[in-house]
């Protein structure tokens, strides 16, 4: 009886010690993360863009980031700073041993955009995507907890940022004009590609031009995922992509209206395929913006009306 | 005796129905849950509103015109009950009430002119219109004449305080400070502010009553006379003020702060857009906390179905009751349900809520918003009632 206790002992401190990375690659699922919630290497954040959902209930020990004040500048319209993005990892407890699992509401958009961040600051091989986000945990009916968690504060030295994951404007530009080659990857819905609308109904930031980049390829962010919103295989997502040119030959720029859809296409291609691609976060609100630019609209709707 | 066989055969089915309701959303996904909970929390308060007669116009005029205080107590107790359990909520959402950041989706608004205005609008229309909107909904369930046509009235109100939006926005709220007192006092303090603040009102409240108790004559206490005062006697005020103030925290907890007029609005909102009668842009609108109005596009929502359980659960008590009196309105009550709806619609949009969203669930967390509301409201109220008193109507 005794031995018997022991060795259950002796299996419990083995599961709890097992690297954190037993599940291998840029994902994590459902029930992996949910035999790791006490695992004290794996720390978990959510990242959801309603007010509220965190609160009401997340994965137990799952520390929020608010992507409108912890992951952007508004004021620059720009990336956290380095310091705070610092800070915030270290309040969190978290190390570089630490695997952190970044999980959240709206079929993970916000939440591949914290990933994206995540890896321009250099901590993109201990961050995993939680697959299938929200959606599959709470469909699972696995457990939500609606405590604030708090963790000692580490010290944790950020590796070199990685700041060449960010597409920017002169990127897509000398692109279009032919100075530079890569595949532009437009993951926007098709009747926003088109022209055919600004912008999704009920969405506040427009450009006023509508239409797409010269030479963009439209595959919508949703094609890479299946009806739970977990991944599709990895065969299938080459292939998705490969039909547009974008096989991890070429650079590749991918872009949205704002930059938080195209985090997760980023996310599909960069960590799942691991392909060479950049994030334009500036996206259509900018390009469809700039006096001097040109665009493809193929609906005739350049400015508002036709 | 076979009018109320059948009265209770109703009841029954409604109360299955909301029942059936609330098992099939609930197992219809993650985004059910929120709905499922919606409709059982609101045909709770339905219940409890209808049985206690919970209502915050009838309360402060058996104080002012009767002299009894019970039901103002009661409302000062439901104050008190939902800023305990706000609190608790707070302590484990938000362990500091931290400077730049407010509890998510708590009703914390704008303090301006505005919203004393809006709020004495809404308090003259309470007196005119005979109940604030959240009465209304549980006296259409027990076949009110006035009802129907007060809830008209607050829909033409809604649209005319759309109207008047961009102005206000402008005009004033806009700089509008949002001021919410845990960030002064912490949330002990504010708790202790807020109990000194409703006992010094209780006090008011006892020192004008006139009321005299009869003493009760001694009761059977077997299982007929418990059911009789659960399903047809009227439950002491203080058990509904109890109630709603649980329920408030309960709802904030797992849903939304409780409100009655979201779904109202974004109806009225919708309809006049469709007719073009509104502006395409409301300036500031959609970043405010309150009972904020959305252009419907799911059928099912968590207000409307937080409503329609109201509706239907106080129509199963007023039956079993024996209250559910339907009877067709006069001139007088039309014209008074109408006015007096379309001063609460215009208070409740430009105030974004009414007693139950800015009043209720805003002094529930803390917000000196609803303290505001609170006060030109009780004003208005005076208002109307002596208005109604002088030119007889």
């Amino acid at each position: 009886m005794r031995i018997l206790r022991w060795l259950a002992g002796l299996g419990l401190a083995a599961a709890l010690a097992l690297p954190a990375s037993a599940q291998t690659g840029a994902v994590v699922d459902a029930d992996w993360l949910s035999k790791n919630l006490n695992n004290p290497k794996v720390r978990v954040f959510e990242v959801s863009v309603d007010p509220g959902v965190y609160e009401r209930g997340h994965i137990p020990g799952a520390v929020n980031i608010r992507w409108h004040s912890d992951l952007v500048d508004t004021v620059r319209r720009d990336i956290v700073s380095r310091d705070k993005f610092k800070a915030m990892l270290e309040n969190a407890g978290v190390t570089k041993d630490t695997t952190i699992v970044i999980y959240g509401d709206n079929n993970n958009w916000f939440a591949a955009w914290g990933a994206w961040v995540f890896e321009i600051y250099g901590v993109g091989n201990q961050t995993k995507l939680l697959n299938g986000g929200r959606k599959v945990w709470e469909a699972k009916s696995l457990p939500l907890d609606n405590k604030t968690p708090s963790y000692t504060k580490t010290s944790f030295d950020l590796p070199a940022p990685k700041l060449a994951l960010r597409g920017r404007l002169t990127d897509v530009s000398d692109v279009v004009q032919g100075k530079k080659k890569a595949v532009i990857i437009d993951i926007r819905g098709p009747d926003e590609y088109s022209g055919k609308i600004f912008a999704p109904a009920g969405v506040q930031e427009l450009a006023i031009r509508a239409g797409h980049v010269p030479g963009a390829k439209n595959i919508p962010w949703g094609q890479a995922v299946a009806a739970d919103g977990t991944f599709k295989s990895k065969e299938e997502l080459q292939k998705l992509y490969a039909a547009v040119g974008a096989d991890g030959k070429q650079p590749i720029i991918v872009y949205c209206r704002i930059g938080e859809r195209s985090s997760h296409t980023w996310f599909v291609l960069a960590k799942i395929l691991g392909y060479n691609v950049k994030n334009y976060d500036g996206s259509w609100t900018e390009y469809g913006n700039t006096v001097g630019l040109p665009i493809v609209n193929v609906t005739g709707t350049i400015w508002q009306g036709k | 005796m076979q009018r109320f066989a059948l009265s209770i055969l109703i009841a029954i089915v409604i109360v299955a129905g909301i029942a059936a309701g609330v098992l099939s959303l609930s197992g219809s996904g993650s985004g059910g849950r929120g709905l499922a909970i919606s409709l059982a929390l609101g045909a709770v308060i339905g219940a409890v509103l209808q049985r206690s007669r919970f209502c915050f116009l009838c309360h402060t005029r058996d104080l002012l015109e009767n002299g009894d205080p019970r039901g103002v107590l009661s409302i000062l107790l439901a104050l008190a009950v939902g800023a305990v359990g706000y609190v608790i909520v707070f302590g484990a959402w938000m362990p500091l009430p931290l400077a730049d950041r407010l509890p998510p989706t708590a009703h914390i608004g704008p303090v301006s002119p505005v919203l004393a205005i809006a709020a004495f609008s809404f308090g003259v229309g309470m007196a005119v219109a005979g109940s604030c909107i959240s009465a209304q909904f549980y006296r259409l369930g027990e076949g009110s004449p006035t009802a129907p046509f007060a809830i008209i009235g607050t829909a033409i109100g809604f649209v005319a305080g759309f109207a008047s939006w961009n102005a206000l926005y402008l005009a004033s709220i806009a700089d509008a400070p949002i001021v919410w007192l845990p960030h002064r006092f912490g949330y002990a303090g504010t708790l202790a502010l807020t109990f000194v603040v409703l006992a010094g009102l209780a006090y008011l409240a006892l020192r004008s009553s006139r009321l005299r108790l009869k003493k009760r004559d001694a009761e059977r206490f077997d299982t007929n006379s418990v059911l009789r005062s659960i399903f047809v006697e009227r439950w002491p005020a203080y058990v509904g003020g109890l109630l709603v103030g649980v329920v408030s925290a309960v709802a904030y907890l797992r849903v939304a702060p409780l409100g009655v007029t979201a779904e109202l609005g974004s109806l009225a909102r919708t309809g006049a857009e469709r007719m073009a009668l509104l502006p395409s842009t409301f300036h500031g609108l959609d970043g405010f906390r309150g009972c904020v109005t959305i252009v419907k596009a799911a059928l099912l929502s968590e207000n409307g179905l937080f409503v329609g359980g109201l509706i239907f659960a106080s129509l199963a008590a007023a039956l079993v009751a024996g209250e559910f009196k339907p009877r067709l309105p006069n001139g007088g009550e039309m014209v008074r349900g109408l006015a007096g709806g379309v001063l609460m619609g215009w208070g409740a949009m430009v105030a974004l809520g009414c007693t139950v969203g800015v009043l209720l669930s805003g002094i529930h967390a803390g917000a000196l918003s609803g303290w505001v509301f609170l006060v030109f409201c009780f004003f208005g109220v005076a208002a109307g009632l002596w208005a109604r008193r002088r030119f007889k109507f």
